[in-house]
């Protein structure tokens, strides 16, 4: 196997012994991370290889927390069983939903999404068997370590999944659609059923995410389940990783994650004015991510900065 | 006193100042074709600017809206400016990250600055009303569907009669043929930009007198302007106020007929929804 | 911040003067310092802080012979439920505190308490009334606020004595939170023995400063009471609403928050007078504590020291702190599980009242009715008339 293979082997096997070694303080940031992480992969499939950017995988992810805890809780099935069900809902809301909603561009893509996302919200705080707005409450498990582990397979799964798509076909279709649309439709790629194909797949992984959420804190409610932060969060961490790469997103969750804790342990409240402005200087200086920072710097140095701005700039 | 004519009433007036609410983000959005996510921090900032013109100044809520739109229009100005035209022709998805920095940016120092503290502009009329044909009409809330409705106005006139306006204009059409007849974007945008922030800061201040201001308001009022803008057809003055009546009609009705706890999804649900089913037409020139 | 964290710091220093050795005893919470719920987080920061040094400052707590300080680490949650988990496990497993107090809210508290019982170490939470919290089966919390299905209780009973008449239409308005629908529950079922017809029932959104609808809705079917349950600001907008709308009720309006804390008279002004509320405290003279005197003192020091009036949220959080330090003591150690014990068995008085824990590790404390009268919050009936109720409450245009 080559050295890079190697190197990805380690870095898993290093990240799953962090519950035998490490603290409990370090698993439940584990725990926050990977998942932030794999929602930022699965939005990778479809913002940063399609080009579609989804402001609203949050209804998927609250989707999958809402079918892991309504089996759980009125269905009394076991916490596998409800993952599947999350990631079922999640799956043919995407299949409904996906086809009218795929076919805006650009802004409207985006805001269609966060309107899914907030309609699908206050729907569920509607439904009494959801628990309304007061929310449900699963069977308490006690063992962080399970959540950590699962979260961990779930991003191994999903960045395997990327890489996959990023060799195959299906992913050279992907990128054409993000490239241009109308050409790769006229060169025979069926953008339609690719499209739909992309935001499944974001749906499912985002949905187990959700589902493991649900489980590990023992409450949800729309607010937490569809929470609106979290959409933000998995475009800037990807976006600052590097989209369209198969590591992009994890380095940038990684780091930003890292980068948020640090600032809210030292600096606390001023944190989030900090986390405005990384975001906001990383976007004009390294639009590409930290992937593309990486080649652009060996290249041009600090002059890779300045282009950035001179080339988009007015 | 009839229930129907009231409600509807009620989501008029109320419609009128979510229309004035996103007359800005609209403006913004066809002309620059910027989705403005810090749209709520900058109608959140105008209601503190009238807060202090009132509280600490004695000045008419009404009155103080003008200084208030001057400084937001600064504000907004110098963003554009120095910030967001630095990405002006990156992709869409870089707007809407930067944007949401400075959301957090300005929420931020707004906690600083003013505290967590909620804040009310209470007039001595603002709980004054009048009765018309059996219906009551509360005057601070028709002073405010009466300002949106100048401003909305007055932003039309503006576009379709002066020579800035129709320069606005021109830009969002076609930058290239603007430039090539003397038109200056980095002065044009600038200017569109801090007009948006004008408008979400005079409706921040009435916000104030007819609810509160915190911090945080800027967020729910954000979607809800997503919503209008996008019913209202983005930079039509009057059709985006009629689209804020739209959806404060069809709050207050859900509010009577289904449950309260139904608003926001049926104003997300109209956004779906218009989005789905609209003609693309509409959108080709975004 | 920084003040605070200075403050903190010192108080985790300060030495007993008989030169103890040990270490002081960990108290850890996750508070909304920042955030939509800062406004009333903050009285659980000082109310935590203020009892903290107050019993330090009386030479701390008697543990096994062993005189020992109390220390309290506080992490600002930004009113981010998510984040306020994170930060509790944080507080176990890396600040490795002893013991644990209360967010603010009920939705807060629902959360993090499961984090409490996870872990099996107590906690007194003074911010989560709903019965929501204590219906799971938990051993290890506690809570300090009474049961919200009771809220409108003692209400009730004083408005079906009171002159002219004892109502019989009421309309009910709460929002759709935890705290919110245990109140709305509740007050229904108190309603119906009572014999009082609901007229107008109808839930919002938690956060909608919306109630124009719900409003004009009442005013068609003019009830004689109204009652209204949800979070601070929205109460203040439903009150202005209701007086831009004309609309009022025949004999009174009551507010399950809002009416006790200063800022809600400051923000409405003349608006507020003769509106009804209720807290499960009022500074009181009677109320003696075995650390601050009474609940004058108490009230008088609080604001001395920060700057304003501390409401029961404050006297909430103090409480929480004393049931630890005197439950400590009576268990003779810090073994958690016979810390919890201690705390399930605990019965004192303190300025906050009689705390002693039901059997779902809730308190029982009635609610006071209170009425703004002149700009003073008065209060009016516990058990029996204290004061004079301006009652019924004039309409709006009558003022």
């Amino acid at each position: 196997m080559t050295t890079g293979r190697w190197l990805v082997i380690s870095c898993v096997a290093a990240l799953a012994a962090v519950p035998l070694l490490g603290s409990a303080t370090m698993v439940q940031y584990g725990i926050s991370a990977l998942s932030i992480a794999a929602l930022a992969q699965a939005w990778n499939i479809l913002g940063g290889y399609t080009g579609y950017a989804s402001f609203g995988n949050s209804v998927f992810y609250g989707l999958g927390a809402y079918g892991t805890a309504i089996a759980m809780v009125d269905g009394h099935q076991s916490f596998g069983v409800g993952l599947g069900c999350g990631v079922a809902l999640a799956v043919a809301c995407a299949w409904l939903f996906g086809g009218p909603i795929l076919r805006l561009r650009g802004p409207y893509f985006a805001i269609a999404t966060l309107g899914l996302s907030g309609a699908m919200s206050a729907v569920v705080s509607n439904l009494g068997f959801a628990g309304k707005n007061v929310g449900l409450i699963l069977p308490l498990y006690r063992g962080d370590e399970l959540f950590y582990e699962l979260s961990l397979a779930l991003l191994v799964l999903c960045t395997l999944a990327v890489a996959w798509i990023a060799r195959s076909r299906f992913g050279a279709g992907l990128v054409a659609i993000r490239e241009n649309e109308d050409a790769a439709l006229v060169m025979g790629v069926n953008t339609p059923r690719y499209k739909a194909l992309a935001l499944m797949l974001a749906a499912g992984f985002s949905a187990v995410a959700g589902g493991i959420h649900a489980y590990w804190s023992t409450f949800i409610d729309p607010a937490s389940a569809f929470d609106s932060t979290l959409n933000v969060k998995m475009v800037i961490m990807t976006v600052f990783g590097g989209p369209g790469t198969v590591l992009g997103p994890i380095v940038g969750a990684f780091s930003l994650s890292a980068i948020s804790e640090l600032l809210a342990s030292q600096l606390s409240t001023m944190a989030s004015a900090f986390y405005g402005l990384v975001i906001v200087l990383a976007v004009v200086f390294m639009p590409g991510g930290l992937m593309e920072l990486g080649r652009g710097f060996r290249r041009g140095g600090r002059h890779y900065f300045l282009d950035n701005m001179r080339r988009f700039r007015l | 006193m009839h229930l129907a004519a009231q409600i509807l009433l009620n989501g008029i007036l109320l419609g009128g100042l979510y229309g004035l609410m996103a007359l800005g983000m609209g403006l913004v959005w066809g002309v620059l074709n910027i989705v403005n996510l810090a749209h709520g921090a900058f109608i959140m900032l105008g209601g503190y600017a009238v807060y202090y013109c009132y509280a600490g100044l004695g000045i008419d809520p009404f009155a103080a809206l003008p200084i208030a739109m001057v400084g937001l229009f600064c504000l907004g100005y110098l963003v554009q400016r120095f910030v967001l035209s630095l990405i002006a022709r990156a992709a869409l998805l870089s707007t809407l990250l930067v944007t949401f920095g400075i959301d957090v940016v300005l929420t931020y120092l707004a906690l600083f600055a003013f505290s967590a503290d909620f804040r009310t502009i209470n007039p001595s009329y603002a709980g004054d009303h009048f009765d018309l044909g059996g219906l009551t009409v509360p005057l601070a809330q028709l002073g405010a569907f009466a300002t949106a409705l100048v401003l909305a106005g007055g932003l039309r006139m503006f576009l379709a009669r002066t020579r800035t306006g129709r320069a606005i204009r021109a830009t969002a059409q076609n930058l290239t043929a603007a430039r090539l007849h003397g038109i200056n974007p980095r002065r044009i945008y600038p200017l569109s930009f801090g007009i948006g922030t004008a408008l979400a800061g005079a409706a921040g201040g009435l916000y104030g007198v007819v609810s509160q201001v915190t911090p945080y308001m800027g967020n729910t009022l954000t979607a809800k302007s997503f919503v209008i803008a996008i019913l209202g057809g983005l930079d039509r003055p009057l059709g985006v106020i009629a689209g804020g009546v739209a959806l404060g009609i069809a709050e207050a009705t859900t509010d009577i007929y289904l449950d309260p706890t139904y608003r926001n999804a049926i104003g997300f649900g109209m956004l779906v929804g218009i989005l789905v089913l609209r003609p693309t037409r509409l959108f080709e020139r975004a | 911040m920084r003040c605070t964290l200075v403050a903190l710091a010192l108080v985790s220093c300060h030495r007993d003067p008989a030169g103890s050795e040990d270490a002081p005893i960990q108290l850890g919470a996750a508070l909304q310092i920042t955030g939509p719920l800062a406004n009333t987080g903050r009285y659980y920061r000082d109310g935590y802080q203020i009892a903290v040094e107050q019993i330090n400052a009386k030479g701390g707590i008697t543990v096994a012979g062993h005189k020992r300080q109390l220390a309290l680490k506080l992490l600002d949650s930004q009113s981010d439920v998510n984040l306020g988990v994170r930060q509790y496990v944080q507080l176990l497993s890396q600040d490795k505190v002893d013991f644990l107090l209360g967010p603010f809210s009920s939705n807060d508290a629902l959360n993090d308490s499961s984090v409490a019982e996870k872990y099996e170490v107590p906690m007194v939470q003074g911010g989560g009334a709903s019965s929501q919290i204590f219906s799971r089966g938990y051993r290890y919390v506690f809570g300090t606020l009474p049961p919200a299905d009771n809220y409108f209780d003692s209400t009730l009973k004083m408005m079906l004595k009171l002159p002219p008449r004892p109502p019989k239409t009421a309309a009910l308005v709460c929002a759709d939170d935890s705290f919110d629908v245990s109140v709305a529950q509740g007050t229904r079922k108190l309603l119906a023995a009572a014999g009082i017809e609901l007229v107008v029932d109808k839930q919002y959104p938690e956060h909608t400063p919306e109630f124009s609808s719900i409003l004009s809705l009442i005013k068609s079917k003019p009830p004689d009471i109204i009652l209204w349950s949800g979070h601070e600001p929205q109460a203040l907008n439903f009150l202005r609403q209701a007086k831009s709308l004309g609309v009022d009720a025949n004999l009174a309006t009551s507010y399950t928050v809002g009416v006790p804390a200063a800022d809600f008279r400051t923000a409405l002004g003349k608006d507020a007078e003769l509106a009804f509320g209720m807290t499960p405290w009022i500074p009181s003279k009677d109320l003696k504590d075995d650390w601050f005197g009474d609940g004058d003192s108490f009230a008088a020091a609080y604001e001395q020291k920060f700057g304003y009036a501390p409401d029961y949220h404050a006297a909430s959080a103090v409480a929480d702190v004393e049931v630890f330090a005197k439950a400590i003591e009576a268990a003779g150690s810090l073994a958690r599980a016979r810390v919890r014990d201690a705390i399930a068995g605990v019965d004192f008085h303190s300025l906050y009242g009689r705390v002693k824990f039901g059997a779902t590790g809730q308190i029982a404390l009635p609610e006071l009715v209170v009425q703004i009268q002149s700009g003073q919050v008065v209060p009016i009936y516990a058990d029996d008339f204290i004061n004079k109720p301006v009652y019924p409450v004039p309409a709006w245009d009558k003022r």
